[in-house]
């Protein structure tokens, strides 16, 4: 493997955990929005909007192009370890909103969708492996 | 398990990156095994052994409690 392979693996996670936790608030306001407002339509586009335009950013910030594949692991030992861990923390973290959600969701059921939930639940996933692997990658 | 890496490296008058990129890993992957907040392979370990011309026993060293 060359070494401009694994910098390109430490940019492309450093990008893909900056886009995870600013997908993670897009969707955390699309799935809270709904209850102060009573509507979710206005903020969808929004979110959608907001969502777009980032991705777009950090793919050309990134120097990203079509042509770069899709890999489900890094060739870099460290960086596939974190990787690996930061999906644990997303499982655990999933699995105690849920707890959560389930324990408290008598008070909750007339006022929240179930796209609200799901849309929170995605939330949850992206802003945990986002800061996780931030948390893990510090010096 | 402690380890004498960081202090072969400045001997050798090397940064982080440079070892980093002598054995092919990431810059990360140097400084987290240097404060034992990450266990490398055998391969990384051997690697940077081969590179400092040591042996894989004299950068870490096993405690009691491992």
């Amino acid at each position: 493997m060359k070494q401009q392979d694994i910098k390109t693996e430490e940019k492309f996670m450093s990008h893909n955990a900056w886009f995870s936790i600013f997908m993670g608030i897009t969707l955390l306001i699309i799935s809270g929005y709904p209850i102060i407002g009573n509507t979710s339509a206005p903020l969808l586009i929004l979110g959608s909007t907001a969502f777009l335009g980032s991705f777009l950013m950090f793919v050309i910030r990134g120097g990203f192009t079509w042509r770069m594949k899709y890999h489900l692991t890094y060739k870099d030992e460290y960086l596939n370890t974190i990787d690996t861990i930061a999906y644990k923390h997303v499982v655990l973290a999933l699995l105690f909103s849920m707890g959560t959600v389930y324990l408290f969701s008598e008070g909750l059921t007339l006022h929240i969708s179930h796209s609200m939930m799901a849309t929170f639940y995605l939330a949850i996933m992206c802003l945990v492996y986002g800061i996780s692997i931030f948390w893990q990658s510090r010096d | 398990m402690q380890n004498n890496i960081a202090k072969f490296r400045k001997k050798a008058g090397l940064s982080q990156q440079e070892l980093a990129d002598a054995i092919n890993v990431s810059r990360k992957t140097i400084s987290t095994v240097e404060t034992n907040r990450f266990t490398p392979s055998v391969i990384i370990a051997l690697k940077i052994a081969r590179h400092f011309n040591t042996s894989v026993e004299s950068l870490f060293e096993i405690e009691d409690h491992d």
